[in-house]
């Protein structure tokens, strides 16, 4: 295989497929990973929200609401405010679901989904979405229209104006959708290529791959523990990002 | 008047401003692509498209600074006034 090939083959989506009778169910790997992840994190959830008496049940507990203490002073009330309470529940499960998928592709056999752009681009949407309900659950329908428009906008700059907010908003929920697809995606690619540089080398001569193994696996663990660090600061980032959009919709006035 | 110093907040908005920009750009290139495309008028709508990705990329990027001032600005009085 080509080395073009076995990146594309490890890094883009492809279809299992998954046949029912004549049927044909578009299960691919990421969508079977994105299963996976949305599983774990029932799970994990149960077990974190469950009362219990044992040491465990109370440390798992404990654990939960750290987390959900977190989200709250460290990303929602930064950035929105108090108002932002509200939604407290839907940065709890974004942070959760952006860091599971970013560390699934650490794991054997599954996939980085977050490299995925229709992926990211659906929790951007998810995002929009929200900022866009805030917009209008604070300042009413006529009055999210009207934030559109910068205080002190002389009446005619307004058909100008008005369209460049608009689109303004529209890169915002892209920049979200891309910023996360292009540093997972990325990481994924720097991993594999340093792999492949063994084999590269190592079809030249065989005494020069073995010596390029070990410069590669070393870069190797290091981008590893690196992909470690952004899979958080990635899951960090697209929160607090989506929270400052939100604030700046709700106190628009 | 220098910006800064600035929280973990005001970084990841700065970080974000550059995509920002690009996006814009990109956006204009694509609507211009596609309207050259459909009308037939290569190269035209292209340019009229980067250029004003180009000016929205510039309107965000001078917007963002402005509110990352201003926000500056309110916490230097707050502090003044001793209530920071």
């Amino acid at each position: 295989m080509e080395v073009s090939e076995t990146i594309a083959h490890h890094i883009l989506d492809h279809d299992l497929g998954v046949m029912i009778g004549a049927f044909h169910l578009p299960i691919t790997a990421h969508t079977l990973t994105m299963l996976g992840v949305s599983i774990v994190l029932f799970v994990v959830a149960v077990l974190l929200s469950v009362r219990g008496k044992s040491l465990l049940s109370r440390l798992l507990n404990t654990v939960g609401e750290e987390y959900v203490a977190f989200m709250r002073d460290g990303i929602v009330v930064p950035g929105i405010g108090k108002e932002g309470i509200a939604f407290l529940p839907y940065f709890c499960t974004l942070f959760l679901f952006i860091l599971f998928s970013n560390l699934a592709g650490l794991i054997p056999q599954m996939k980085t989904i977050t490299s995925n752009i229709s992926v990211t681009g659906g929790l951007a949407l998810c995002s929009g979405g929200l900022i866009v309900y805030a917009g209008i659950k604070t300042h009413g329908l006529w009055g999210f229209i009207k934030s559109f428009i910068p205080g002190g906008t002389p009446w005619w700059l307004v058909p100008l104006m008005f369209p460049l907010e608009v689109i303004s908003l529209i890169i915002r929920v892209c920049v979200l959708a891309i910023r996360l697809f292009a540093n997972m995606l990325s990481g994924h690619m720097v991993l594999l290529s340093l792999l492949l540089i063994i084999f590269i080398i190592g079809q030249m001569s065989k005494m020069a791959g073995v010596g390029a193994a070990f410069p590669a696996m070393g870069l190797e663990i290091f981008m590893t523990f690196l992909e470690l660090l952004v899979a958080f600061l990635q899951a960090y980032v697209f929160s607090l990002l989506t929270s400052i959009y939100v604030g700046l919709v709700v106190h628009s006035h | 008047m220098a910006l800064g110093p600035f929280s973990a907040k005001d970084h990841v908005v700065i970080t974000t401003l550059g995509l920002e920009f690009a996006v814009a750009v990109s956006m204009g290139v694509a609507v211009g692509f596609w309207l050259d495309k459909k009308y037939s008028t290569f190269p035209w709508a292209m340019i009229a498209g980067v250029m004003c990705g180009f000016a929205l990329g510039l309107y965000i990027i001078v917007k963002e600074s402005h509110r990352l001032s201003q926000t500056e600005k309110i916490t230097e009085d707050k502090k003044k006034n001793g209530s920071i």
